[in-house]
Protein backbone atom coordinates (compact mmCIF):
# COMPACT_ATOMS: atom_id res chain seq x y z
CA UNK A 1 0.00 0.00 0.00
CA UNK A 2 2.72 2.46 0.99
CA UNK A 3 4.47 1.96 -2.50
CA UNK A 4 1.91 2.91 -4.45
CA UNK A 5 1.04 5.94 -2.31
CA UNK A 6 4.87 7.14 -2.38
CA UNK A 7 4.88 9.89 -4.79
CA UNK A 8 1.75 11.16 -3.73
CA UNK A 9 3.05 11.76 -0.14
CA UNK A 10 4.05 15.20 0.08
CA UNK A 11 0.55 15.93 -1.48
CA UNK A 12 -1.47 13.87 1.26
CA UNK A 13 0.86 15.20 4.18
CA UNK A 14 -0.79 18.84 3.27
CA UNK A 15 -3.69 17.72 2.95
CA UNK A 16 -3.60 16.26 5.93
CA UNK A 17 -2.19 18.84 7.55
CA UNK A 18 -5.33 21.19 5.96
CA UNK A 19 -8.48 18.03 7.34
CA UNK A 20 -6.60 18.91 10.89
CA UNK A 21 -6.34 22.34 10.52
CA UNK A 22 -10.95 22.06 9.67
CA UNK A 23 -11.18 19.92 12.26
CA UNK A 24 -9.71 22.18 14.66
CA UNK A 25 -11.40 25.18 13.68
CA UNK A 26 -14.45 23.82 13.61
CA UNK A 27 -14.18 22.20 17.33
CA UNK A 28 -12.81 26.33 18.24
CA UNK A 29 -16.35 26.95 16.44
CA UNK A 30 -18.12 24.56 18.18
CA UNK A 31 -16.78 25.70 22.03
CA UNK A 32 -17.33 28.69 21.67
CA UNK A 33 -21.01 28.38 19.80
CA UNK A 34 -23.11 28.76 22.79
CA UNK A 35 -22.45 32.45 24.57
CA UNK A 36 -20.30 31.20 28.10
CA UNK A 37 -21.85 30.53 31.14
CA UNK A 38 -20.77 30.64 35.01
CA UNK A 39 -22.20 27.07 34.90
CA UNK A 40 -20.76 25.41 31.82
CA UNK A 41 -21.84 22.17 30.33
CA UNK A 42 -19.64 19.40 29.26
CA UNK A 43 -18.25 21.19 25.79
CA UNK A 44 -17.49 24.66 27.58
CA UNK A 45 -15.85 22.41 30.45
CA UNK A 46 -13.82 20.54 28.17
CA UNK A 47 -12.51 23.95 26.08
CA UNK A 48 -11.50 25.82 29.68
CA UNK A 49 -9.56 22.69 30.84
CA UNK A 50 -7.49 22.93 28.16
CA UNK A 51 -7.38 26.69 27.72
CA UNK A 52 -6.53 26.62 31.33
CA UNK A 53 -3.46 24.19 31.17
CA UNK A 54 -2.04 26.13 27.54
CA UNK A 55 -2.09 29.63 30.43
CA UNK A 56 -0.52 27.56 32.70
CA UNK A 57 2.47 26.96 30.31
CA UNK A 58 2.28 30.05 28.95
CA UNK A 59 3.07 31.75 32.15
CA UNK A 60 5.89 29.90 32.92
CA UNK A 61 7.39 31.42 29.91
CA UNK A 62 6.39 35.46 30.77
CA UNK A 63 3.66 35.74 32.65
CA UNK A 64 2.76 38.95 31.94
CA UNK A 65 2.65 38.17 27.95
CA UNK A 66 0.50 35.00 28.02
CA UNK A 67 -1.99 36.26 25.34
CA UNK A 68 1.36 35.88 22.94
CA UNK A 69 2.55 32.91 24.60
CA UNK A 70 -0.55 30.51 25.41
CA UNK A 71 -2.10 30.28 21.70
CA UNK A 72 1.29 29.30 19.67
CA UNK A 73 1.50 26.49 22.46
CA UNK A 74 -2.14 25.32 21.68
CA UNK A 75 -1.87 25.68 18.02
CA UNK A 76 1.02 23.31 18.06
CA UNK A 77 -0.49 20.69 20.30
CA UNK A 78 -3.51 20.23 19.33
CA UNK A 79 -2.42 20.43 15.48
CA UNK A 80 0.25 17.29 16.23
CA UNK A 81 -2.33 15.68 18.67
CA UNK A 82 -4.91 15.85 16.15
CA UNK A 83 -2.55 14.71 13.04
CA UNK A 84 -1.15 11.45 15.16
CA UNK A 85 -5.12 10.94 16.01
CA UNK A 86 -6.03 10.30 12.11
CA UNK A 87 -4.56 7.20 12.58
CA UNK A 88 -7.52 5.89 13.55
CA UNK A 89 -9.91 6.79 11.49
CA UNK A 90 -11.44 3.67 9.40
CA UNK A 91 -10.84 5.79 6.03
CA UNK A 92 -8.01 4.70 3.48
CA UNK A 93 -5.73 7.32 2.57
CA UNK A 94 -6.86 9.81 5.19
CA UNK A 95 -5.75 8.07 7.89
CA UNK A 96 -2.13 8.48 7.24
CA UNK A 97 -0.83 10.84 10.46
CA UNK A 98 1.06 13.52 8.23
CA UNK A 99 3.82 13.56 11.42
CA UNK A 100 4.50 9.84 9.89
CA UNK A 101 6.68 11.50 7.22
CA UNK A 102 10.02 13.58 8.22
CA UNK A 103 8.43 16.92 5.80
CA UNK A 104 5.77 16.99 8.72
CA UNK A 105 7.21 16.37 11.74
CA UNK A 106 10.37 18.93 10.43
CA UNK A 107 7.73 21.86 9.69
CA UNK A 108 6.70 21.79 12.85
CA UNK A 109 9.81 21.88 14.69
CA UNK A 110 11.04 24.60 12.17
CA UNK A 111 7.83 26.56 13.43
CA UNK A 112 8.13 25.72 16.88
CA UNK A 113 11.89 26.91 16.75
CA UNK A 114 11.19 29.76 14.64
CA UNK A 115 8.31 31.06 16.19
CA UNK A 116 9.91 30.88 19.78
CA UNK A 117 12.56 33.16 18.23
CA UNK A 118 10.14 35.62 17.08
CA UNK A 119 8.01 35.42 20.43
CA UNK A 120 11.35 36.08 22.11
CA UNK A 121 11.94 39.00 19.94
CA UNK A 122 8.25 40.31 20.51
CA UNK A 123 8.83 40.08 24.31
CA UNK A 124 12.42 41.09 24.99
CA UNK A 125 12.87 42.95 21.47
CA UNK A 126 15.25 42.61 18.50
CA UNK A 127 18.13 43.06 20.02
CA UNK A 128 17.90 40.98 22.98
CA UNK A 129 17.06 37.97 20.61
CA UNK A 130 19.71 38.56 18.35
CA UNK A 131 22.28 38.56 21.57
CA UNK A 132 20.47 35.30 22.30
CA UNK A 133 21.65 33.69 19.19
CA UNK A 134 24.97 34.98 19.52
CA UNK A 135 25.62 35.04 23.07
CA UNK A 136 27.73 34.05 24.64
CA UNK A 137 29.24 32.78 21.91
CA UNK A 138 27.75 31.58 18.39
CA UNK A 139 27.41 28.33 19.18
CA UNK A 140 23.79 28.74 20.35
CA UNK A 141 23.19 28.64 16.39
CA UNK A 142 23.95 25.40 16.90
CA UNK A 143 21.78 24.90 19.38
CA UNK A 144 19.15 25.76 17.83
CA UNK A 145 19.30 23.90 15.00
CA UNK A 146 20.24 20.64 16.63
CA UNK A 147 16.95 21.48 18.88
CA UNK A 148 14.88 21.27 15.53
CA UNK A 149 16.75 18.38 14.60
CA UNK A 150 15.77 16.83 17.98
CA UNK A 151 12.37 17.62 18.31
CA UNK A 152 11.75 16.39 14.36
CA UNK A 153 13.47 13.19 14.73
CA UNK A 154 11.87 12.47 18.35
CA UNK A 155 8.63 13.00 16.77
CA UNK A 156 9.00 11.30 13.79
CA UNK A 157 10.47 7.95 15.33
CA UNK A 158 7.52 7.81 17.84
CA UNK A 159 4.49 7.86 14.83
CA UNK A 160 6.61 7.11 12.14
CA UNK A 161 8.17 3.84 13.96
CA UNK A 162 4.39 3.22 15.32
CA UNK A 163 2.98 3.80 11.73
CA UNK A 164 5.15 1.76 10.03
CA UNK A 165 4.61 -1.52 12.54
CA UNK A 166 1.13 -1.30 12.06
CA UNK A 167 1.44 -1.21 8.58
CA UNK A 168 3.60 -4.51 8.66
CA UNK A 169 1.62 -6.20 11.07
CA UNK A 170 -1.50 -5.45 9.21
CA UNK A 171 0.53 -7.42 5.90
CA UNK A 172 1.20 -9.98 8.13
CA UNK A 173 -1.80 -10.64 10.13
CA UNK A 174 -4.56 -8.50 9.17
CA UNK A 175 -7.16 -9.56 11.69
CA UNK A 176 -7.15 -8.43 15.41
CA UNK A 177 -3.04 -7.64 15.70
CA UNK A 178 -3.25 -4.77 13.91
CA UNK A 179 -6.44 -3.56 16.34
CA UNK A 180 -3.83 -3.80 19.53
CA UNK A 181 -0.90 -1.75 17.79
CA UNK A 182 -3.23 1.14 17.31
CA UNK A 183 -4.62 1.04 20.60
CA UNK A 184 -0.79 0.43 21.79
CA UNK A 185 -0.21 3.67 19.83
CA UNK A 186 -2.95 5.89 21.22
CA UNK A 187 -0.51 6.64 24.25
CA UNK A 188 2.78 7.91 21.88
CA UNK A 189 0.08 9.95 20.24
CA UNK A 190 -1.30 11.42 23.43
CA UNK A 191 2.45 12.00 25.08
CA UNK A 192 4.15 12.82 22.03
CA UNK A 193 2.18 16.33 21.59
CA UNK A 194 2.83 16.69 25.56
CA UNK A 195 6.05 16.11 25.49
CA UNK A 196 6.62 18.74 22.36
CA UNK A 197 4.79 21.45 23.78
CA UNK A 198 6.50 20.95 27.05
CA UNK A 199 9.95 21.46 25.49
CA UNK A 200 8.83 24.54 23.12
CA UNK A 201 8.42 26.24 26.57
CA UNK A 202 11.75 24.94 28.16
CA UNK A 203 13.37 26.45 24.83
CA UNK A 204 11.07 29.39 24.99
CA UNK A 205 11.71 30.15 28.50
CA UNK A 206 15.65 29.80 28.84
CA UNK A 207 15.86 32.21 25.75
CA UNK A 208 13.24 34.90 27.72
CA UNK A 209 14.89 34.30 31.13
CA UNK A 210 18.49 34.80 29.45
CA UNK A 211 17.28 37.95 27.64
CA UNK A 212 15.79 39.05 31.29
CA UNK A 213 19.52 38.55 33.41
CA UNK A 214 21.40 39.90 30.72
CA UNK B 1 28.52 -10.98 2.60
CA UNK B 2 26.31 -8.05 1.96
CA UNK B 3 22.98 -9.49 4.12
CA UNK B 4 25.00 -10.31 7.17
CA UNK B 5 26.23 -7.06 7.21
CA UNK B 6 22.98 -5.48 6.48
CA UNK B 7 21.93 -7.18 9.39
CA UNK B 8 24.40 -7.12 11.79
CA UNK B 9 25.28 -3.17 11.35
CA UNK B 10 22.29 -1.86 12.11
CA UNK B 11 21.86 -4.39 15.15
CA UNK B 12 24.93 -3.16 16.49
CA UNK B 13 23.76 0.08 16.28
CA UNK B 14 20.97 0.03 18.01
CA UNK B 15 20.81 -2.92 20.67
CA UNK B 16 23.65 -0.90 23.21
CA UNK B 17 21.67 2.39 22.70
CA UNK B 18 18.25 0.25 23.35
CA UNK B 19 20.14 -1.51 26.31
CA UNK B 20 21.30 2.12 28.06
CA UNK B 21 18.10 3.91 27.18
CA UNK B 22 16.17 1.03 28.80
CA UNK B 23 18.43 1.30 32.29
CA UNK B 24 17.87 5.17 32.22
CA UNK B 25 14.07 4.70 32.00
CA UNK B 26 14.43 2.36 34.83
CA UNK B 27 16.17 4.91 36.52
CA UNK B 28 13.76 7.73 35.42
CA UNK B 29 10.47 5.98 35.88
CA UNK B 30 11.67 4.39 39.62
CA UNK B 31 12.74 7.85 41.01
CA UNK B 32 10.00 9.27 39.89
CA UNK B 33 7.41 6.94 41.10
CA UNK B 34 9.50 6.57 44.43
CA UNK B 35 8.77 10.73 44.84
CA UNK B 36 4.84 10.42 43.78
CA UNK B 37 4.49 8.15 46.54
CA UNK B 38 6.43 10.01 48.91
CA UNK B 39 4.71 13.20 48.44
CA UNK B 40 1.62 12.70 46.07
CA UNK B 41 0.61 16.82 45.95
CA UNK B 42 3.79 16.89 43.69
CA UNK B 43 2.66 14.08 41.60
CA UNK B 44 1.28 16.10 38.78
CA UNK B 45 4.38 17.93 38.09
CA UNK B 46 6.52 15.45 38.70
CA UNK B 47 4.68 12.99 35.98
CA UNK B 48 5.44 16.38 33.33
CA UNK B 49 8.99 16.15 34.96
CA UNK B 50 9.37 12.19 33.99
CA UNK B 51 7.69 12.70 30.49
CA UNK B 52 9.92 15.18 29.77
CA UNK B 53 13.36 13.42 30.83
CA UNK B 54 11.84 10.35 29.28
CA UNK B 55 11.54 11.85 26.19
CA UNK B 56 14.97 13.55 26.25
CA UNK B 57 16.33 9.71 26.77
CA UNK B 58 14.41 8.65 24.07
CA UNK B 59 15.49 10.89 21.55
CA UNK B 60 19.55 9.43 21.58
CA UNK B 61 17.78 5.91 20.60
CA UNK B 62 15.95 7.45 17.74
CA UNK B 63 19.35 9.34 16.42
CA UNK B 64 21.13 6.00 16.61
CA UNK B 65 17.50 4.04 14.77
CA UNK B 66 17.83 6.81 12.24
CA UNK B 67 22.30 6.30 12.13
CA UNK B 68 21.39 2.14 11.45
CA UNK B 69 18.78 3.16 9.07
CA UNK B 70 21.39 5.66 7.18
CA UNK B 71 24.01 2.47 7.60
CA UNK B 72 21.07 -0.01 6.15
CA UNK B 73 20.63 1.99 2.95
CA UNK B 74 24.39 2.26 2.37
CA UNK B 75 25.36 -1.27 2.41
Amino acid sequence: MAESLAPHLPWIVLANFLLVAAILVVLARLAVARPLTERPGARQNAAEAALDWFVAQARQVHPGRVGLVAPFLATLFLTILFSNLLAVLPVPVLQIPPTAWYSGPLALALVSVLGGLVIGARISGVKAAFRHLFWPNPLQLVGEASHVLSLSLRLYGNIGGEYLVAVLAAAAAPWGIPLVIHALGLIPAVVQPLVFTLLTVTFLSTAVHADRKA
Amino acid sequence: MKEILLIFIPTLTLVPAAVAAALAMRKISSTALEGMTRQPEIAPQLFTSMLVSMALVEALVIYCLVVALMLAAKV
